[in-house]
């Protein structure tokens, strides 16, 4: 053996010593690689204001900053009016304004289908997710799904006083007639009102006319159509006995000392995702960085103080629901909890959804 | 004795400079193209809008594939047969121009009383009244005011407190066709009183002096001197209004509860909702053509009124 090939001992000491400080740091933390390229002073997260951020920032943004040293900057433009803006940057090959996207996921998925979501399959923590952090209907990881969440049948409980609503049938009685609440375009109701009507769920979307005769009955009802934070304030003013909504707006609103329950009706109710995603064009500097962002919400501390503050199921098995939850159905954990919960692909959704949003209005309008 | 140039107004001051600095760069000055470099201005604002629209009308020709999200390369009038098919557009269309002009005959008739007595009031303290509360509503925006509507007509608002005072169960003002024709009649109105204003300040007291001493009535000297001749206020004020109403955004979403789409409502949702920009921007311009042919009817009908900046109806 010559010198030159020889290995010399003090090299041989300053690699394990540098193997065994990555081994080190991957069993606490696992990152994506082991060479981290220049740190961006910032990042910027698209976010929901309110209760929302403030748990995000609590549970992934302030432990980030902390690990990383990278400031994180919310921006609390809504999501649909972000999406424009972010396809017209990666189409123009300019910077996309923000890094990350929280996003529905099937707003996400109209962008991964576009091809402007960079893809997330090599994240370390995807390993320990459950298969809910997989978006439907699209191929890899082009968005990380990060949470679950249902849309309940809320209601006051002095409104039933014989008992939670059992079905949306229940709903059609005269004394509820202007005294119930959904969203403006039908969300979250059309599925079950398709079992609703006497349909059934194959035939979402090629026959939908059950759901369109349910909807109709429920227009009779003159209900108040509106958006996430009408809900709350129409409980809190007394003005709705039920409202299909998001299981956090009840809960929200019930943190909030309104006298408000929640159930899933024999129909059952639709049960939707949010998630994380990155739009092309940023450098591979910020690019790494910002998986690595995703990579920390995806860990299980965090998701336990992200989920803690929006009350909903994780991706991270063992998670600890947060008080009064367990066992809750806005609180799916077991297979057996999602039997009555209704999941359609993210890609039948945004092919069909402009249409079922017209129908909806068309009804409601008419 | 010649005054110091100090005491000059800063305007006059400024132009002074304006012209000398001008003088330096270009000596011989403008000459025939003046009048056109003046016009600039207006020339590159209309322009970017004509860039603008170019762009809505290239979109909306261009239809939405929903498995990729992209738009089709090929022009086609797929989304404005869409638009004039499907029966909720063809409504929201409807209810925009009946609720358009509704606004337009009742905000009139509601502010021709009022711009009367404010220019023909000898009170100061009313003419100055009648300002400030005409003034008054333009320092706070139209999504607030609508937002006080429905801290006023809601279910635990004010006018129901009263109600219920009565023995009136609560009613709900809110969120049907009626609350928004209110809201934007209310928005309207000052927007009618300023263009109405210059029409009756320039009919002189005389006239009506003089009609009533030939024996006219009020009423008669109202319906056949002072109506007629501030007929071209009454044609801008009326054509503002429309137009305004007719592309209002705030007042149905807000007012109207999800149940009283306006056509911009509606082309927001393709926007921002569904991502369909190309059937959101067929919806844009065929606002725009319903909004042109409006106008032109009135313009065919009775003139431009006080929108032709003096120019003889030909």
């Amino acid at each position: 053996m010559t010198f030159d090939k020889q290995i010399k001992r003090r090299d041989l000491l300053k690699a394990s010593a540098m193997l065994g400080i990555a081994g080190a740091a991957g069993s606490t933390a696992p990152s994506l690689l082991m060479a981290e390229p220049a740190k961006p002073k910032e990042i910027i997260i698209r976010a929901w204001g309110g209760p929302w951020v403030e748990a995000l920032k609590a549970g992934v943004s302030d432990p980030f900053t902390a690990k990383t040293g990278i400031r994180v900057r919310h921006d609390l433009t809504e999501d649909n009016e972000i999406q424009p803006k972010v396809w017209a940057a990666v189409a123009q090959k300019r910077t996309p304004p923000i890094h990350i996207n929280w996003d529905t996921t099937t707003n996400a998925t109209k962008s991964a289908l576009r091809g402007v979501c960079e893809d997330l399959s090599d994240l370390p923590n995807l390993k320990g997710t459950t298969d809910l952090a997989k978006p439907v209907g699209v191929d890899g990881y082009p968005i990380v799904n990060t949470y679950g969440y249902v849309y309940v049948l809320a209601y006051r409980p002095s409104a039933f006083p014989s008992g939670p609503p059992e079905s949306y049938h229940d709903l059609l009685d005269p004394k509820f007639k202007g005294r119930l609440a959904f969203y403006n375009d039908g969300i979250g109701f059309h599925f079950p009102a398709q079992v609703a009507g006497g349909g059934k769920l194959d035939g979402i979307p090629s026959n939908m006319q059950p759901c369109w005769d349910f909807v109709s009955k429920i227009k009779a009802q003159e209900p108040l159509l509106g958006e996430d934070p009408d809900f709350v304030t129409w409980f809190q003013n007394g003005e709705i006995d039920a409202a299909c909504t998001i299981s956090t707006n009840a809960l929200g609103a019930k943190r909030n000392g309104v006298d408000i329950a929640w159930t899933i009706p024999k129909e059952g109710a639709k049960f939707d995702t949010d998630g994380l995603w990155i739009p092309r064009g940023h450098s591979e500097g910020d690019l790494y960085w910002s998986k690595e962002y995703i990579n920390q919400a995806l860990s299980k501390e965090s998701q336990q103080i992200w989920l803690d503050g929006l009350g909903l199921p994780g991706v991270i098995p063992g998670l600890q629901p947060p008080t009064g939850l367990a066992g809750d159905p806005s609180y799916p954990t077991k297979p057996a909890d999602f039997d009555r919960l209704i999941r359609i692909s993210g890609k039948i959704q945004v092919e069909n959804e402009s249409e079922w949003f017209s129908k909806f209005k068309a009804i409601m309008q008419g | 004795m010649r005054r110091n140039l100090s005491s000059y107004p800063l305007m006059w001051r400024l132009m002074d400079m304006l012209e000398a600095i001008f003088k330096k760069i270009w000596p011989k000055g403008g000459g025939f193209w003046s009048p056109y470099l003046m016009l600039s201005p207006a020339i590159l604002l209309v322009g970017l809008l004509v860039l603008g629209l170019g762009y809505i009308g290239d979109a909306s020709l261009r239809t939405l594939d929903t498995s990729t999200f992209l738009f089709s390369e090929e022009w086609s009038l797929t989304n404005y047969e869409r638009a004039l098919i499907e029966p909720f557009i063809r409504s929201v269309i409807w209810r925009s121009i009946l609720g358009a002009t509704i606004v337009t005959m009742i905000t009139l008739l509601l502010a021709f009383p009022y711009t009367y007595v404010m220019v023909r009031t000898r009170s100061a303290f009313l003419r100055k009244f009648l300002l400030i509360t005409l003034f008054l509503p333009f320092f706070i925006g139209q999504v607030v005011r609508a937002y006080g509507w429905l801290i006023i007509l809601g279910k635990q608002g004010i006018v129901n407190d009263i109600l219920g005072l009565v023995g009136i169960e609560p009613l709900r003002m809110l969120f049907n066709y009626p609350s928004v024709l209110f809201g934007l009649i209310q928005y309207m109105f000052p927007f009618a009183v300023l263009m109405l204003a210059p029409a009756l300040t320039a009919i002189p007291e005389e006239i009506e002096a003089a009609a009533e001493s030939l024996g006219a009535s009020w009423v008669e000297t109202m319906l056949h001197v002072i109506f007629p001749m501030a007929k071209s206020g009454m044609i801008g004020a009326g054509l503002v209004v429309l137009t305004l109403s007719l592309t209002d955004f705030a007042m149905p979403a807000i007012l109207g509860g999800g149940t009283q789409d306006f056509v911009a409502n509606a082309i927001y949702d393709q926007f921002f909702r569904t991502s369909d920009q190309g059937f959101g921007s067929s919806l844009a311009v065929l606002l725009i053509v319903i909004g042109s042919f409006l106008v032109w009817v009135v313009f065919v009908l009775v003139g431009a009124g006080t929108l032709a900046m003096g120019a003889k109806d030909k």
